[in-house]
């Protein structure tokens, strides 16, 4: 069993800071690589954000309406 | 930096939402970084970034990254225009190489402070590439070169297969959102090249929706483009870059896409693209594909 920290990702060449639509994947939920696990606004689209890794989704950090940066902690997942 | 409420004019709609694998962006920026290449898609901020990057496709902006226009739809950077890079050819042949692209499509910022206004850069980049990728087909999106024949007649020669140059809007907000561009102006350029290009060369333009436009005024464009016999038509949604820039009207309905394609085809182009989504350069291999396969 392992922790890993998902951080958010650089969504847009010229900004980095972004709102925090919503979560697709609630603690306890199993994911794959390649499933949504939530939704950001920039300036320009709504960003699908996948997954980098197979495991258990443990914690989400950021909730809907926060203003999260780029390299902020948004959740843990636990892998096998 | 953007905030919430600097930017939160019309709700998103859900056609915007776009997936995002981060891996393969990454990979895609390290390459283009590494290279000291830009991109219109990064430079532009584009929708479609994260899917064509994805998918190792990108639209190489060339004489960046600063343009010597601020026309107020547009998210390039306005500023000090930078010497011209002249190894730049070199690396945009070597890049689509890299990427083993088959269609590439090379665009300019506008450069109003050169003597060939940017024209020589866009030779020298075809030429290379053709070097270095025989079998890539090559797209390039022009300026307007103030309308300068000289200037077109050098890109022309240099043989890209698609030349395509945005019109950007109808007549009556050209005005607003273009800068030192008029819509006369780039109806002399396409209807110039169609004229002295070779008949292989396509001719291709677009226009963005949401800004205020009528249909009647939208269909004055087709006619006038069809008029002068361009081959292609984009036509896709304005997305306002950030709070400075012109302000969105209106979220298009999909209606209106399904609608401006019929009656753009039933003008006679020989290729539409209407959607949302929809740049003068997403999918651009695909369409130059279909024209051809025809």
């Amino acid at each position: 069993m392992m922790i890993k920290e998902v951080h958010m990702p650089k969504l847009s060449p010229k900004s980095d800071d972004y709102f925090f639509g919503k979560w697709v994947k609630q603690p306890g939920d199993t994911v794959k690589t390649g499933d949504v696990l939530f939704e950001v606004e920039t300036d320009k689209v709504i960003s699908q954000v996948e997954s980098q890794e197979d495991g258990v989704l443990t914690a989400q950090k950021v909730a809907t309406g926060d203003t999260t940066k780029v390299g902020d902690l948004v959740a843990t997942i636990e892998t096998a | 930096m953007s905030t919430k409420s600097e930017t939160s004019a019309p709700v998103k709609p859900n056609w915007l939402k776009v997936t995002y694998d981060q891996k393969k962006v990454d990979q895609m920026n390290d390459l283009l970084s590494g290279l000291k290449l830009n991109t219109v898609c990064a430079e532009a901020n584009c929708p479609n970034l994260g899917e064509c990057f994805g998918s190792g496709s990108a639209s190489f902006i060339i004489l960046g990254p600063n343009c010597t226009r601020a026309c107020r739809f547009c998210d390039v950077p306005h500023g000090h225009p930078h010497e011209v890079d002249l190894l730049e050819p070199l690396r945009v042949a070597e890049a689509t190489k890299k990427l083993g692209l088959s269609h590439v499509v090379v665009t300019s910022v506008d450069r109003d402070d050169l003597p060939d206004l940017g024209a020589d850069q866009f030779v020298k980049t075809i030429n290379a590439i053709k070097e270095l990728n025989p079998n890539t087909t090559i797209e390039v999106l022009t300026p307007d070169f103030q309308g300068h024949e000289d200037c077109l007649d050098k890109v022309i020669a240099a043989g890209p297969d698609v030349f395509n140059h945005n019109m950007e809007t109808v007549r009556s907000i050209t005005p607003k959102v273009r800068h030192r561009a008029t819509y006369d102006t780039s109806l002399h350029v396409l209807k110039y090249v169609k004229e002295h290009a070779p008949k292989s060369m396509y001719v291709k333009t677009g226009i963005m929706l949401g800004l205020g436009e009528t249909d009647p005024e939208v269909y004055q464009l087709m006619d006038d483009l069809r008029a002068i016999d361009v081959d292609f038509l984009t036509i896709g949604q304005y997305v306002q870059p950030g709070p400075k820039n012109f302000t969105l009207k209106e979220w298009v309905p999909m209606e209106r896409y399904q609608r401006y394609y019929k009656e753009a085809m039933k003008r006679g182009f020989k290729f539409v693209a209407s959607s949302p989504l929809v740049r003068s350069s997403y999918k651009a291999k695909e369409e130059l594909e279909a024209v051809e396969n025809q």
